[in-house]
Order: C-alpha cells, then structure tokens, then sequence
C-alpha cells in the first residue's frame, strides 16, 4: 500500500492505496465519488474524464499514485455554491445530453479545450471532443453547447 | 484536513439505511431545475445500489462449444465463493428465455465464446478480478458452427437439442421452431393465392428455385434478385450492464439498468420459483440501452450469488463482456423483385436468414420483424417471405435499435434501386409509383392508416436536390416502415401527493431517451398544472403498474394514451387515477396474415457523397433522414432521438462490424470496434414530420433501416454495388465497376492535380 495525499473537488484527502489502483477506482470506490464513470476500461470513450491540475485527463489513465500531491477537479466539484460552471449550464440550455453517461466527461473535456482556445471553431470543437464518445445524440447540441459556453465565458471575462 | 481513510468511508457507506433506504436508485439535481445528469445527480445501476455489496465476476467459457470437465479452484481464497452450474442444480433452477426456454444461470455446455460457465463472489472488485483470474478450467471441446447459412444445412451440426416454447409474456406470438434443425422460429408470408401449397419446411439453400412465387415473377418484365449481409453489430449504451440484487426475507430485490422490468420480474419469478409478487424490480435510469438491456443478461446469476451467499450482490460487466453479451443479429437477405416494364411491382419473394447465435434470446421476434418490414412500405399482389431464427455458435443476438428491420431494409431498398436501374425509372419515383397509401392493404392483410410515405419520400429527396431523371451521381434515397410491439399493454397510474403535487407511477425506463421528461410533460399537460408539479416515479415493479417494457419505440405512444386515461380518471375520481391501453393484433406464423403492427414507424433517408475511386473511401455530404413524428411531445427529445438513430445507421453504414475468429470475438473494445466520433457526423441532418392533431407515433428507431440503403444507393450511383454492410474502402473497392465503366472523364485527374 503506498500513502496518497490529493485534494479532490476542494477537499484534502490521506489514503492508503495499492499502487496499481487507477485513479477513477480511487474516486468511485475509495472516495465514493461515481459523478466519474466508467465507460470502456481502454481509454477510448472519456467518460472518465476529470482535470488533474487543471488539465483534463481519462482517470483510467492515470494511477491514484500519480495524484499524489495534486489537485483533481470532478464533475461533481465544477458546480460552485449552487451555481452551474458556464459549460454546465450551456450543455443544460442547449440540450446536449440523452442519457447523461458521457456527461460528465465530455463537460470537463470541453472545459479544457475552452481553456485552450477560448474561440474555438466548429471544427476545432469536434476535433478537441473526438476522444470522447457519446452513442445517443448525434453530438451536434454538444457542439451547440460549446459553442454557447465559450460565448458565456468570454464576455465573462470581458465583464469581470 | 479529511483523515478518514477510504475503507472506513465505504463501511460508515455500507452500513447507512434500512429498509427501503437500501435501495438507492435514482436522481436528484444538485440544482433545481437542472437535469440531474448535468451534476452527477444520477445515480446509475452501475454506481451500486444496496450498501454491503459483494462483487460479482463470471467466468466465461473460451471454446465455442463443448463442456466443461473441470474447475481448478485451489489458489482462490477461502472468502471467494465460487457457484458453478451445480449450484444451478442444487436450486433447482430450470431453463429459462424470453422466447425460447434455451438458457440455464450456470451452463457446463457453453454455446459460444464467453458464455456463463462459473461466478466467483468477493468482497471487493479487486478481489474478485484476482479470483476470476486464479480459477483453471478444463473442457472437452466440440465441433461447432458460426455461419447461418452453414447452420442451416441439412447436415449442420446441432446447436441444441430441442427449441421448447417459453411460457414468458415476451413470448407473445406462435413459435415455429423445426424439430432436427437449427432454426428456433420460422416465420412466414403468404399473400392470399399463395396459401395451402406444399413447400418444403425449412428452405436451406440460398439459390432455392423459388417454387412459392413462380406464377407471379412469371408475370413480371424484369426481375432483380440479390442477396445482401449484414454483420454483427454491438449497441454499445455507454453504460455497461450492471445488476445489484439482495434477498429480503425470502423476496428477490433486484436494482438493475434493464428495458423490461416486468418481464423481468416474471422471468426471475420462474428461475427461482417465486410467485411474482415476490420479486421486485427497481430500475434506475440507465446510460443508454439500445435494446442490449432487454430481457434477462447479468440479474440471474447477480439473484443466485446472492442467495448462495445471503449477501447483496453487484455484478457490473467489463466492456469487452457488454460485447459479447448480446448483439445485433448477423444476416443474409436474399431479395427478389418482380416489376412490369411501366414500374409497376408485381411480385416479393424474401429469405431472410436470422443468426441469433447460441440462444434464441427474442430472435424469433426479430425474424418475424425483419420478414415484413423486407416487403418495404409498397403495394404488392403477391409476397412471399420466409425469415428463419437459426442458432449458431456465436454470441446471442437480441433486440437492437430498429430490430430486424435495418437488416431487411438495406437489403429490399438496395433492390429496389437496382430495380430502377434496370427499368430506367427514375428511382425516387418508382417508388412513388408503389407506394402504400392511405387504405392500401400491406401483405400481411391489414390496411394502411395513417400513412406518410409519400411526403417522406419527397422530403428526403429535396433534401439531397434531387431532380426527376436528373444527375444523380452521388445520391441515394431509402424508405422504409417498421411496426411497434402488438400486441401490448401499458398501464398508469397518478396519485395527488399531500404536498399538491402529482406523482405518476409508469413502467416506462428511462435509458437517456427522455421517458421521465416525457411523463412530465404530458401529466402536466393533462392535469392542466406546471411541469414542476409532477414527479415521476423510478419504475419499480412494487410501485408502479404493468407496462409490457420499454422497446420498439412503443412507449410514448402507448403510454402517453394510458397516462391521459390516468389524468382523466383522477380528475373524475380524486386523488388517484388508472389508466390502461391495450394495442391488438399479431401474425400467423405461418401465413403472416394478421395485424402487424398497431401503429407505423415510416422513415426516409437521403444521402449526397462522393467516393475516392483510388482508396473507396466515402465522403458525405449530406445524410438526412425524415422520420413521421404524428404529434411531438418533447421538441429538443425528438430531435435528440432521430440524430441519435442516424449516427447508429451511419456507423453500421461504414464502420461497425463485429468480427470473430474460431467463434471469438477479435474487436471487443472501443479501439477496434469504432462508433461515431463528433468529427464523424458533420453532414447529418434531419426533419421529424409533424401533423396537426395526429396522435403521438414512437421515434426512437425510425431512422436507423433507411440509413444504409440512402448510402448504398448513393455509392451505386457511381457504379460502386455493395453488397454487404459495413461499407469499408475495401469493399467499395472490390465492388468497383469494369474498368471502362469507371474511367473518369478525360483530364479528371489533372484537372485535380492543377486546381
């Protein structure tokens, strides 16, 4: 067992962990957090997506040990007091979602590319989400949904 | 600092609740207002759904057929609790399926590769991964068969014995199973001249003669005769099966992601010689199902490990086992097409050949589908259909988005444009001229109503620009019907809660194609109140009152009507109202004479594409499907639905195929078997047809068949005929027209070069 020390969504935790946990075990079933979910044990469909220090990573990827010392944003930690992140609320208005499984992941890759490129193109979106799959829309309210967030955020930023 | 370890977390979890609380299905929003999905409100099947679960693993079987002559045990630890088919044994547990009474928890013989041969339970996943791993097994392997076709033969080996009838409610029409044979369920259309001739029981050769039709292709100018396959296909929900089960106090609960939670109370009752009332079945919503989770996958054996062992139990399948676990049925489809020189179709004759592989799941019911909607929505005098249910040695095959009809449609609207090829007719308008309209009869005897083909014909062909005997280089048009479960039943029930609110109690899962929100909006709108006013209960079998199940796009239909039954009843009576509808009908199997289907899922495709005649490629355009809606109920859903339908036909069109080697499935993972991606569907749009004052027809399926004909006509128009799905570069390439037919205009290739 090997001692890990991460602040998930704000919160620092201590655990012992086998080192060959994968950091999405460690979330579901060490820290209970299955906001993260499991989609294909490959890393191919990113529903398992969550931001290590800010940057978005398949937490079937990425061992728990590897958080060590780092900071690990969920789905469930994006919202803050009882406020909808900006991508949140776009996936919301603009009806991105069926089942909701590949949710989760697909609003914390969209909020990494945002970071990367605040004004993405059509294009660019379906590009940055290729590695994360969804089997009941046709992805096009999901690109909608990007879209609108990036419009939100910018004149956020051009408002604060 | 947060000191608690993580083990202490999950036990203070384990331990919280008693009762009803054990079971925690479900949603909340951590925002009011807001789809719980949004903020990880859900809480999935998958996430667990009675504290103190131990985790199950099954053991599958790695040959094709055979027994299994031994388990080698001794490395696993003495907390693993290993169940093996004497387990099965030992509680009595007979066979069981929804059709066909084909299956056993536990089987010492497996059928197929991957088949459920032992379980091992333990108290974590990593432990019971580790057990799986530890336990050796020994077989005595068997001679075995994967090709329909080879299946069917007079001297194919048997998959099994004998093909007894299910008493279960999904068995719900005559099963024709043919003793000696590998065919589980025959199913056939005789159209009124054709009726009382002797034919031979079971038609094992592809170029049969065709005796049943000979006096009316005899009628015919031109004939066209094909034959089209279509391959496996996974569906893919993006949630894995998942099963949590617990005994209480000698009742049988169950929380587990399926479409069919009443027959899956029945069908748990059976195995496990309960009366009904004694199983209970809580469904949370589910990410995505796609038809894999009909019927009965993981919750028998998740039932039996935990009664075995007096614990809960959570059974959630890997990606690679949701695989094998169930699939789209293989097929081949021979077409044969009769027409009078001015058009007019004269004569159908269709052998639909139907791999169900080791178990017989609802395949009957996909045979009997895939044979009538084969016949396409046209008006014939004569048709004859024979579509066979036959097992092999590959993994099952089940209900899947468009059940049967996608495979008969690729194959009969192929057809029908090599039809007009031959006869010079331009091919949106030979179809035009066939057509079923309002008050037609269809070969099964019932008349049309209802009845949109003709504007959905329209619709997607404008939506390609297409010209009457104009340039049609790169498009293709399909159409298609597809019926909805008859007969069935829905009923509802909404209770006024003491705070003002109503709560509407309805079978019908949510699997991400908007149930819940649909329950909402018509409740609301019957009981004239706000949307916020309404809560919609997790279907559970204790709570909520029959529904035959949540498939074959039935369930806005059937129970938008029982729901406005129930609102009316409260209104007249009080705080609690019922409702019930019932649609009614069937087949002859034997005729196929009868009422199909109550209600008509009518779709059309259309695509524009070009195809690289160096590498087969195909680019699109456009894909556009338009899909007859009736009345919408939820705008955003409906658009949702029809996209969703087109991107599953446009990776079956181009890029989904299981493959298999000796049996085993060689692309069990989202890296070898590709489903659409964001940049994939560019070129996708859609219409959902809407009329004034028209009832609510179901949409979850329409425009998943017309997909891959719209694209196989469109690659056809350049020569390019394609005859077996998916349509990869390869098989563009080796379909490639004569050379002299493909030369490009002189100065095509430079004039590439230079632009």
């Amino acid at each position: 067992m090997t001692r890990i020390n991460v602040t998930v969504d704000g919160v620092r935790y201590s655990d012992e962990v086998e080192p060959r946990t994968l950091l999405v075990q460690y979330l579901r079933e060490g820290l209970g957090k299955t906001g993260t979910v499991v989609g294909c044990d490959t890393s191919n469909c990113g529903a398992c997506t969550v931001h290590l220090d800010g940057t978005s990573v398949k937490s079937c990827n990425v061992l728990a040990v590897q958080a060590d010392g780092h900071e690990v944003t969920t789905i469930e930690g994006l919202a803050t007091d009882g406020e909808l992140h900006p991508v949140q609320r776009a996936f919301h208005e603009t009806h991105a979602l069926q089942c909701g499984y590949c949710t989760p992941g697909m609003i914390m890759q969209a909020c990494d590319l945002l970071k990367e490129n605040a004004d993405p193109s059509e294009q660019e979106i379906r590009e940055g989400l290729e590695g994360n799959l969804c089997r009941c829309t046709g992805y096009h309210n999901i690109v909608k949904a990007v879209q609108q967030a990036a419009k939100d955020l910018s004149s956020q930023a051009v408002g604060s | 600092m947060n000191t608690s370890t993580a083990r202490a977390r999950r036990d203070q979890d384990n331990n919280e609740g008693t009762g009803n609380a054990r079971l925690r299905p479900g949603e909340t929003s951590a925002v009011q207002g807001v789809n719980p999905r949004i903020t990880a409100g859900i809480r999935y099947a998958t996430d667990g759904g009675i504290p103190g679960e131990w985790h199950l693993r099954i053991i599958r079987s790695s040959v094709p057929a055979g027994r299994v002559t031994g388990f080698q045990t001794a490395l696993l630890d003495d907390e693993i609790i290993f169940l093996t088919p004497d387990d099965v044994d030992a509680a009595g547990l007979p066979a069981f399926g929804c059709q066909i009474a084909d299956q056993t928890v536990l089987t010492r013989e497996p059928k197929f590769v991957g088949d459920a041969i032992a379980a091992v339970l333990a108290p974590t996943l990593a432990a019971a991964r580790i057990a799986a791993s530890l336990v050796e097994v020994s077989y005595e392997r068997a001679p075995a068969v994967f090709d329909e076709m080879a299946a069917i033969a007079p001297d194919a080996l048997l998959v099994h014995r004998s093909h007894a009838t299910s008493e279960s409610d999904s068995a719900y029409f005559d099963m024709r199973p043919q003793d000696g044979t590998n065919v589980c369920h025959r199913f056939r259309i005789r159209t009124a001249a054709l009726q009382g001739r002797q034919e031979p029981n079971v038609i094992t050769e592809l170029d049969d003669s065709d005796t049943a039709l000979a006096d009316a292709f005899a009628q015919a100018d031109v004939i066209i005769d094909e034959v089209f396959h279509t391959p496996a296909a996974a569906h893919v929900p993006m949630e894995p099966h998942a099963t949590n089960a617990q005994w209480v106090e000698g009742r049988l609960e169950v929380v587990t992601g399926t479409q069919t939670p009443f027959n899956m109370r029945q069908d748990l009752a059976h195995i496990f010689g309960l009366a009904a009332d004694d199983v209970r079945i809580v469904v949370p919503p589910m990410g995505g199902a796609f038809g894999a989770k009909t019927f009965i996958r993981t919750e028998a054996i998740t039932a039996l490990a935990a009664r075995v062992s007096g614990r809960p139990v959570r059974c959630v399948l890997d990606r690679d086992e949701v695989f094998n676990e169930v699939t789209r049925h293989p097929s081949t489809v021979r077409i044969r097409l009769g027409a009078k020189a001015d058009g007019t179709f004269v004569a159908k004759r269709i052998w639909a050949y139907v791999n169900t592989g080791a178990y017989a799941d609802c395949g009957p019911g996909v045979a009997q589908k895939m044979g009538y909607a084969g016949v396409g929505p046209y008006r014939f005098e004569h048709v004859a259909v024979d579509s066979y249910c036959i097992y092999t040695n590959l993994p099952p095959g089940g209900a899947f988005r468009g059940y049967g009809a996608m495979q008969s449609v690729w194959a009969s609207e192929r057809a029908v444009d090599l039809l007009a090829d031959r006869l010079g007719i331009d091919a949106v308008e030979l179809r035009r001229q066939n057509l079923l309209r309002e008050g037609d009869t269809f070969c099964t005897g019932e008349v049309m109503h209802d009845s949109h083909f003709e504007e959905l014909l329209d619709d997607a062909a404008s939506a390609v620009g297409w010209e009457k005997d104009g340039d049609r280089a790169g498009k293709g048009v399909a159409i298609m019907l597809k019926g909805m479960q008859t007969p069935s039943k829905a009923e509802a029930r909404i209770q006024l809660l003491p705070d003002g609110r109503y709560e509407v109690q309805a079978g019908t899962a949510d699997m991400g194609q908007g149930a819940s929100e649909m329950l909402t909006r018509l409740a609301a709108e019957y009981l004239k109140c706000d949307v916020d006013q309404i809560v919609v209960c997790t279907p559970d079998t204790d709570r909520v009152p029959y529904d035959t199940r949540t498939t074959s796009s039935r369930s806005t239909h059937m129970m938008s009507r029982a729901l406005a039954d129930a609102a009316q009843d409260l209104l007249q009576h009080g705080t609690v109202g019922h409702g019930y509808v019932s649609n009614d009908g069937g087949l002859d199997p034997d005729t196929g004479q009868g009422v199909a289907s109550s209600h008509w899922h009518q779709g059309s495709a259309a695509a524009s594409l070009d195809v690289d005649e160096e590498t087969g490629v195909i680019t699109l355009r456009t894909l556009y499907a338009s899909s007859y809606a009736g009345k919408v109920v939820n705008p955003h859903g409906a658009d949702l639905q029809n996209e969703g339908s087109m991107i599953l036909g446009l990776g079956s069109a181009l890029f989904e195929e299981l493959q298999f080697s000796d049996g085993q499935m060689t692309n069990p993972n989202l890296s070898d078997y590709n489903i659409a991606s964001a940049l994939d569907v560019v070129s996708i749009s859609h219409k959902v047809m809407q009329i004034p004052g028209a009832e609510v027809h179901g949409l979850g399926e329409t425009a998943v068949p017309p997909v891959p004909p719209a694209i196989g006509n469109a690659v056809a128009s350049f020569g390019y005929h394609v005859t077996r799905l998916p349509m990869t570069p390869e098989r563009v390439l080796a379909a490639a027209p004569s050379h002299e037919q493909a030369s490009p205009p002189v100065g095509h290739i430079q004039g590439e070069e230079g632009a």
